[in-house]
Parts: C-alpha cells; structure tokens; sequence
C-alpha cells in the first residue's frame, strides 16, 4: 500500500488506480505516530485517557490539554495534530451550541458524532484542503445513556464500547477487549484507562496521563477526573506495573 | 395600469419593519439593596397578561452563576431569552475550561451591550433587569433598562419600585445591615408595592448572594393590614380623583 | 536543502504523515534573534535581542504591548508578528468594550492558536512564519505561552526562542524551579542572564535590548534604551563568567547585523529529519 513516486498520492482529490485516496491514508499515519488514546464505556458512563509526552519540563503541569468538553453533556479526546483536532472540537462546541439554541436540548451524542463527521468529511473532498491530521473520540451523555464515538481523518464515524488510537493502540485494544465493559463502573474505567496508558508508554520518555470522563460521578458533565482519583488511579497503575515486571 | 408586484416592492422597501412596540406578559418591580455580606434581591412571582394575573408562579429571579444573580421586570419572553443569552456564556465557560467564570461586573457589562444594541436597532429587548453578586469580597448591584441605561448602586428598584421601595430604602438602607436587618427592609419596600401597585401579588421571592454562593427562597406572602384610614377613601388626599 | 515532491504546499500530507511546508514555518521561528519569556506567581518578563538591518538602521522591534495585561514577543517573520499583534489587540478591544474586564490570556492564545491552524489547512494560504511568545496577567493569575506557526500552543513557566535560544533554554531549565517565588528584580536578572547566553559575537547593550514586564499592579510595560541600562549594569556586575564569545563592540554589532540581514543565520537545530514522527504533533 504505497503511492509513493506514483503521484497518485499528492492530493485529495485524486484516486489511485487501485481505488485508494493516500492523502488520506497519509493523514491517518500523523495518528498512528502520535501519543494513545483510550476510550472505554463503562457501566455508567464514558472514560477518556490520553498518553501526554511531556516535551519541555517547563511546561505547566496538566497544560497541553487533549481532552475538551464541548458541552456540559459531551466531550473529546484528541489524538494526532492538536492544532488539528482543536478544530474540530470548535465545530463540535458550535454544532452544541446550534443545536441547543434551536431545539432547546443538549445535542444527542449520535447527532453530534454525525455532525462532526460530516464535517472532517468535507476536508477530503477538494484538491485545496488536507484531511485533519487527528482522531476524535467523543464522550456523550443524552437520554439514551453513555455513548463513546471514534471520527477519524476520513470522516468515517463508528460507534464503540471500547476502543484506541494512536501508538500503542493495538496493544491497548486487546487489553480493553479484557475488561468486563458492561459490569465495570467508571471508577474502576478510570483506573483500568490508567493501566492500559501505562503499560503501552515506552518508558523511556516521561510523560503525564489525562483522564476526563461523564458519568454518574461528574453529575453526568464532561469533566477532567479528580486530581486524587487520577493520583490513586496511578499509583494502581504503577503497582500493577511493577507486578506484572516481577512475573517477567 | 400600475403593476402589482412593482408596487408591492417599493411599498416594501419602504416600509419600516416593526418590532416589539408593547409588551404582552410582563413581570412588575424588582427590589435589590447590599448588605453586610452580600446582596439581597426581591420581586413578586406575577406574570400580567395586560391587567389580566395571567400566571402566579412566575419565578422572575434567577441565579447565573455561583456569585450572580438577576431579576426581571418586563416582557418575560425576553427575560427567558436573556437567561439563554447568559446559559451559552456559562456554557461557554465551561468548555473554555480555564477556571474563569463571569464575575458580576461582567455579566452587567454584557447585558448593557446587549439592551443597547437591541434598542438600537429598534427592536429592544423589552426588560428592567437587576443584577446582584458578590466581586472581590464586595457586593454588587446594578440595574439596566430597556433602553440600556444602566448604573450601579447600594440600593436599587425597577418600576413602580422605584416610586415606592426607593424612598424607603435611601431612609433606612446602610451598607453594613445585617441579613434580618436587610431582609426586614425588603419586606416592607416589597409590601409597599403590594399595596400600590396593582400588578403586584402577594407572593414573593428573595434571592441571596454571599460569597458563600447564591440561594433562591420558596415564594412566600407578607402580611397586610387593609384598615389604614388612608385607604378607605384614597382619593380624599389627592385633588382630581375620586 | 532536504527536498521532496510533498513538500510544495500546505495541503500535502507526506507518507510519514507530516506536513512539510508547516515544519519550514517553524524554521523561520528560528531564523529570528531570541526571545526568552519567564514568569513567577505574580510576574511575567519578556527579553528579546534586536537586529538592525544597518549600521545607520533602527533595532527593529519585536515586543509589543496588546493591552494593559498582556504583551507578546516575537521570533521569525515580525512582519506576521505585528499582524499578529493586530488581531491580539482587536480581540483584547472588543472583549473589554463588551464586558468591561481584560480578556482572558488563555482565550486569547487559543483564539491565535485556532486562527494560524487555518492557515496551514488552505492550498492558497501559508503557515504563520513567526513564533509568539504571549505574557499575560488575569484573575486565574500569571502566564506565560508560546503560539506555534503549526497552530499549537503551549503553557509555560520559562520559555526561550528564536536563534541560538538552545542556550537561553538551557539556562532557563537550570534555573526555573526559584522563579515563581523570585522578586520583579531577580525575574528581570534571569532573563538577561539566559538572553545573553544566546548572543555570540555581540554583547547586551541599551540598543539591542528590550525587556518588557507585567504582573499584578504592573501594566504591560517594555523596557529599552536608556530605561534598560541600570539592569545592564546589574548584569554585567551581577557576573561571574563572561559570556561565551565577548565580542569587540560595534564591529561585531555590525558584523551580526549584516549577517542577520543578508543571507539568514546558520540553523543551529538543522533542517528537519526525513524521518519519525511529525514535530509539530506533541
């Protein structure tokens, strides 16, 4: 699966003999490079967790934000180009805020997902535009429950129980395939989400663990886990890290 | 022979489009004064279709955020739109994520834009509004018109208020009362009202904000007494009635 | 020049999921002279290195106040950065004309932010060429930001850009655990001391210094000429070391200048790798 040298892969707008679009395919590898993100629906509720390389370590602790609430009742997780994906959180708040003002109700998490996709569909159609570099997972509370969504550059948009992008997604998708989803509570998501971040990290770099969720806990609004939740959840994290170390 | 549509596009294009020009449900006085730890506002529950006590339970003060409050006299509807004005900021707030909230002065500032720009365009948001909140430790209260006239002071009244609760409130308002103290000075500019205003029930509501945060009471009645001599013949005082 | 066929324009991904044209916008960041930012609980300073492009040239500035509580610097194309500054300022001016209090510094950097991000999305627009470093006073406290050309942006407590500024960052990162219980005083010391660690031939003087400082009581004010030289003496008294490359004066001034006139300086930091992840993503 390569365009290159072909020039079938130098725009958006142009198919490749075999009926790929590469730019596209191109735009989803700045994801694949970049830092995991995990999203998993609990009983309850709807964690995210988002693997922070720190880059400087003059950067204010818990600065470098990736996950965004866009409403009280739904947030995203960000993974690949910030610059990128803050765009799209922006359209989400937006779509929110139309919604809200018109219907006079929180926007559904299944609108908001197709609304959102729609809109990074529309950067792969013209040969001026470039697909975003980012992934979205989104958290959403309506109605009909918790909800997690996953918006990719192509502006394909799926629905799951669990899921991961970024570096060490596969790793991080076959330890969500573990967990009980339907029996576990948030709480517990939050820890299991700070397990799975810790052990896909290359432990080489530092790096700092964001976990946001909406669930029965936070009122049932996109909020950043409590700072000693996180702190317990981590400390488990390590624990388990060590665990597993001393069974190797 | 005049063609129609041509007339009906000039007739168009010069007519002036017409906004609001009255209003229909409308809430009565607002009350507001400072006191030692906060600020206190007051108004009935009533909203008046025209004469009409069209709906009793019309709570017409509401909390904006952990330190402000507003009140509103006017058209409703309007006042309903405002508080979605003032949701998508909170909302606003919320997303933005960076443990800013709108202070007092702000949400004022803000309202007074909104009124005066709305009245610019002819088509004003037909509100007195009145909005309370602790700010550094210190109380504040300020008013805005529909007009989008606005000032800030230790006490404060709209409407009829103004006539009747304001006299009471610069003779015995001092901004270091206490809570009893302010509240009993509430009661009676609120019974005033009730008295001389006929858009007024008896059936009120106050509004708290300290910095503790802001609490809405249950809508209660004042007691009256209807045996003044004043009031058996009112217009023996005043030449030109009956 | 490292060169390939997705390197033309901004709309082009490469197959290693990078975008080449906003990697070279972050170049130009580092062809400017340095600036270096840093703040403690209540202040924020700025220090920048001025070029002139002639002997007989005014230093070209690259402080600029926004509104009473924020000022940026900037390094790269300052030509963006005063457009930069435009915008800052008009989102400073009808944020206070509606609700009567400073805009929000973290709202501001974002609203930069999500704007250069637009422009590395458009065939017919280009990256921002300059880097900003935005410091800031609100009610959430002091601040201390850098606004990318990709579009992203960074919350710091010390920062340094621009050329050479490996140095000053290098002396930031020594030192920026006492600054945020340090005095106006010790803050301004700092930011000369690490500003002049990334002049080479040159030294600091009055004319290719400015400094700025905002804080709690204290309005976005910049430093420079003569208002400068009692903290350029303190500097020079304050050293133990002479900075590396103690150079003769105005030749060297001059020298420095032509070079960073004419053809633009030697990157110190290279051209971007052909390979690994994108840079711009973390």
């Amino acid at each position: 699966m390569s365009g290159i040298g072909t020039g079938y892969d130098l725009s958006v707008s142009t198919f490749s003999p075999d009926g790929r679009v590469f730019q596209t395919d191109y735009a989803q590898k700045a994801i694949d490079n970049s830092g995991t993100v995990v999203g998993i629906k609990c009983k309850d509720g709807v964690v995210l967790g988002v693997e922070k390389t720190i880059i400087s370590k003059m950067l204010e602790k818990g600065s470098n934000k990736r996950t965004f609430p866009v409403d009280r009742r739904a947030g995203m997780a960000v993974a690949g180009v910030i610059a990128d994906g803050r765009q799209v959180v922006n359209r989400a708040f937006d779509e929110a805020v139309q919604y809200k003002s018109f219907y006079g109700d929180s926007i559904p998490g299944q609108v908001l997902a197709d609304r959102v996709a729609s809109f990074v569909h529309v950067f792969n159609l013209y040969w001026y535009a470039r697909p975003f570099g980012t992934s979205v997972l989104l958290a959403a509370y309506d109605e009909s429950g918790p909800q997690l969504y996953l918006v990719e550059p192509s502006g394909n948009c799926h629905r799951f129980f669990g899921t991961a992008v970024g570096k060490g997604r596969q790793a991080a998708k076959t330890e969500i395939e573990r967990l009980k989803l339907g029996e576990i509570s948030s709480e517990q998501g939050v820890v299991e989400v700070a397990k799975i971040l810790y052990s896909v990290h290359d432990e080489e770099k530092p790096f700092e663990l964001e976990i946001a969720w909406i669930c029965d806990a936070s009122d049932r609004e996109f909020r950043r886990v409590p700072a000693d939740i996180l702190e317990a959840a981590e400390q488990q994290a390590k624990a388990s890290m060590e665990e597993s170390d001393m069974d190797d | 022979m005049v063609d129609p549509k041509a007339a009906a596009a000039v007739h168009s294009g010069h007519d002036p489009i017409k906004h609001t020009t009255s209003p229909y449900v409308t809430g009565t006085s607002v009350l507001g004064v400072t006191y030692r730890d906060g600020v206190l506002l007051a108004a009935d529950t009533l909203g008046s279709y025209g004469s009409t006590k069209r709906y009793k339970s019309f709570e017409r003060l509401c909390k904006v955020n952990d330190q402000t409050i507003i009140g509103a006299g006017g058209e409703l509807s309007d006042f309903q739109y405002i508080l979605t004005l003032l949701e998508e900021l909170s909302n606003e707030d919320f997303c933005a994520d960076d443990d800013a909230k709108l202070s007092p002065k702000e949400i004022y500032a803000y309202l007074s834009r909104v009124l005066y720009n709305r009245r610019s365009k002819m088509d004003p948001l037909w509100n007195s509004l009145v909005v309370g909140g602790v700010q550094d430790g210190k109380p504040f209260l300020g008013t805005i018109t529909m007009l989008g006239v606005h000032y800030s002071d230790d006490h404060i009244a709209t409407g009829f208020g103004q006539m009747l609760a304001r006299p009471l409130f610069r003779e015995r308002h001092r901004p270091d009362m206490s809570e009893e103290e302010a509240t009993q000075l509430l009661h009676e500019g609120l019974r005033v009202c009730y008295y001389r205003d006929k858009q007024t029930t008896n059936k009120f509501q106050i509004a708290k904000v300290t910095t503790e945060g802001t609490t809405i009471s249950e809508p209660f009645a004042l007691e009256t007494k209807w045996d003044y001599k004043a009031f058996v013949n009112p217009g023996a005082l005043a030449m030109g009635t009956w | 020049m490292f060169r390939n066929q997705y390197d033309q324009d901004v709309v082009t991904w490469s197959p290693q999921g990078r975008i080449h044209q906003i990697e070279y916008a972050m170049e130009a960041v580092k062809q400017g002279s340095a600036v270096v930012g840093l703040k403690s609980k209540t202040h924020v300073v700025l220090a920048s290195i001025k070029r002139t492009s002639a002997e007989l040239g005014a230093f070209q500035r690259k402080l600029f106040k926004i509104d009473d509580h924020v000022g940026i610097g900037a390094s790269g194309l300052i030509s963006d950065g005063r457009s930069i500054s435009r915008f800052l300022r008009n989102e400073c001016l009808s944020h206070r004309f509606v609700f009567e209090q400073p805009i929000q510094v973290s709202r501001l950097v974002r609203d930069l932010a999500d704007r250069a991000q637009v422009a590395t999305q458009r065939s017919w627009k280009r990256p921002y060429g300059v880097g900003i470093l935005s410091a800031g006073y609100d009610k959430t406290g002091s601040h201390l930001y850098y606004n990318c050309p990709s579009g992203a942006y960074y919350d710091y407590k010390a920062m340094a850009i621009g050329a050479r500024s490996q140095a000053a960052k290098t002396y930031l990162e020594r030192n920026f655990e006492e600054f945020a219980g340090a005095d106006v005083d010790a803050l301004l010391q700092h930011s000369l001391k690490a500003l002049s660690a990334s002049v080479t031939e040159d030294e600091l003087s009055a004319d290719n210094t400015a400094v700025a400082l905002v804080g709690q009581g204290t309005p976005f004010t910049i430093l420079e000429g003569d208002a400068l030289k009692p903290y350029l003496a303190a500097l020079k008294a304050d050293e133990d070391v002479p900075p590396p490359g103690d150079g003769e004066g105005e030749m060297a001034e001059a020298t420095d200048a032509a070079a960073s006139a004419g053809e633009p300086a030697a990157p110190e930091e290279g051209a971007p790798a052909a390979e690994g992840p994108a840079p711009m993503e973390d």
